[in-house]
């Protein structure tokens, strides 16, 4: 009898820790588990846009974990969102003037909330209100800015022309970014060829807010990125002249084949120097050498 | 047992084996209602098949979740996805290795020994000794044990993914240093309670039940009556639960997805 009451206590265990453990994996591993956690206190914050930040995601200052964030709600009528931070007792002391960051751990990574701390010496207390915010970066804002962020530079002052020969603008196309030490400063106004000439004529609208460029700058067709599209670069020259509308700018680089560059680095081991004289039209010692 | 004796080709002797299994699980659930008599019975069986095999189930759950943990941290972090380890984790093993893994543990562990003791009392004639006593074997031998496992099962399944869990979080989290809170977080927003805990475990965990028991207790019940008989039977019991638990596992994925 007493074997027989083992069994069913044994049993009994048996069947009570099989629930216990299904109740923990229904609980605690699926459904967003109410985040008890010890001393914490709450601050509030608004962002723009939350991105994928989710609920329970780390809050961190200094890469250091300080809490969670507790909840994510929209702000009635706004388009705005309330993210409800929980942050540990232990760290009361942070500046009420402090920036909160949405960031990304990777670049395929999760997001969390970081702090960055401000100089004033008061610190947040429970419901308190953190005001300065950064929204999540959307990978397509910063796509956008990356290929064609400055294409569109603001004619706010007006353009002026000036114009240059390229043997080769490759796919470089109306529209196209002019920049100048990776600043867009205009565009580009067309790309035709000219009767009688063997050569590209590009025509680029540069802002008048950039007007004391020298004119003998050299003007080349770059590629941003490996797989990018393709944008005019100004580099500045010395002349105590400056380029006005309607100049021709001599000196151009064209764009660089990867076909070329490969063909170059195969034959000679090292890309040679490609400037050349806009006038010398049906030179393009370039691209003989390229083919050698 | 007739079916056994049949000398036919290897496909209809199969087909037969299916049929009579078939046959004997009906029989076998008519028994059901009469073996309640024997409650304590069943209850002494599931702490045999259930309780008794809690060790060797969390042990494997354990170490199949720190694998788990230690091989998924190593291919995401070529992408930069350590983060997903939790959920990663926490949905292979609600959905397959829970199940399937603590199935074939089952198979072997309670399975074989089902099948032994069956076939023993075979071999030994105690169950014709029981039908002389107007004890019917069926409710008071096999529908206990084919309850048992029926039972114990998805207890021992649910111990099983607890265990892997915690695994996963030993080594994602303690070890190789993914956040706590990411772990968690991912693993809660993505792991569904309907999808992967009441379809992935509990419903597979029950149907692999189902199978093993069934077979377990069929193969001991057939034995021909020589120990080389119970030796061949219990080989069958693993060999057959494991492609059923596979097969199995296959077709009820393809209808929960």
């Amino acid at each position: 009898m007493t074997q027989r009451r083992s069994y069913a206590v044994g049993t009994g265990l048996f069947i009570v820790l099989g629930f216990a453990a299904l109740a923990y994996l229904a609980t605690q591993t699926t459904s967003v588990a109410n985040s008890r956690q010890g001393d914490s206190y709450t601050v509030e914050t608004h962002f723009a846009n939350v991105g994928q930040l989710k609920a329970r995601a780390p809050v961190k200052i200094a890469g250091v974990r300080v809490g969670s964030v507790q909840a994510i709600d929209l702000v009635p009528g706004k388009e705005e969102a309330k993210v409800t931070l929980s942050i540990d007792k232990a760290h009361e002391d942070i500046p009420d003037d402090s920036v909160a960051t949405i960031f990304t751990s990777g670049l395929l990574g999760d997001q969390y909330v970081g702090i960055q701390f401000g100089q004033s010496k008061k610190t947040l207390a429970e419901g308190g209100t953190i005001g300065f915010t950064r929204p999540a970066q959307q990978l397509e804002e910063m796509i956008g800015k990356f290929f064609g962020g400055g294409s569109a530079a603001d004619r706010l002052g007006g353009t002026y022309k000036v114009t240059g020969h390229f043997t080769n603008v490759g796919s470089l196309q109306t529209g196209a970014a002019v920049k100048m030490s990776g600043v867009p400063i205009g565009s580009v106004d067309s790309v035709v060829i000219q009767p009688g000439h063997l050569d590209a004529f590009v025509t680029l609208a540069i802002d008048k807010n950039y007007s004391q460029i020298p004119d003998d700058s050299a003007a080349a067709v770059f590629t941003s990125g490996l797989i990018g599209s393709q944008y005019v670069a100004i580099q500045p020259g010395g002349s105590p002249e400056y380029l006005k509308d309607g100049d021709e700018m001599v000196l151009t680089q064209s764009a660089l084949q990867l076909e070329d560059l490969i063909g170059k680095f195969l034959v000679n081991g090292s890309p040679s120097d490609n400037k050349n004289g806009a006038g010398n039209s049906g030179g393009q010692p370039d691209a003989s050498s390229g083919k050698k | 047992m007739n079916a056994r004796m049949d000398r036919g080709g290897v496909v209809t002797q199969s087909l037969a084996q299916i049929g009579a299994c078939g046959l004997f699980l009906l029989t076998l659930l008519a028994a059901v209602p009469r073996s309640f008599r024997y409650f304590r019975e069943t209850l002494r069986q599931i702490w045999f098949v259930g309780a008794m095999s809690l060790t060797i189930v969390m042990t494997c759950g354990l170490f199949v979740g720190m694998v788990l943990g230690l091989q998924l941290y190593d291919v995401l972090s070529i992408f930069g996805g350590t983060s997903a380890t939790g959920t990663v984790v926490a949905i292979a093993i609600y959905r397959e290795l829970g199940p399937v893994v603590t199935a074939l543990l089952f198979a072997g562990r309670a399975g074989t020994s089902i099948t032994a003791e069956i076939g023993l009392m075979r071999a030994t004639d105690q169950l014709d000794a029981m039908e002389m006593m107007a004890v019917d074997p069926i409710a008071y031998v096999a529908a206990p044990r084919f309850l048992a496992g029926v039972v114990a099962l998805p207890l021992l399944g649910v111990v099983f993914c607890a265990m892997g869990v915690f695994g996963g979080h030993l080594v994602g989290v303690t070890w190789l240093g993914i956040d706590n809170g990411t772990f968690w977080s991912n693993m809660t927003a993505t792991v569904d309670v309907h999808k992967d805990i009441i379809n992935g475990v509990l419903l597979k965990s029950i149907a692999f039940g189902i199978v093993v028991s069934l077979i377990a207790v069929y193969q001991g019940y057939t034995t021909p009556p020589t120990s080389e008989g119970v030796a061949y039977a219990t080989t069958r019991t693993v060999v057959a639960s494991s492609i059923a638990i596979l097969a199995l596992d296959f077709v009820l994925t393809s209808f929960l997805i």
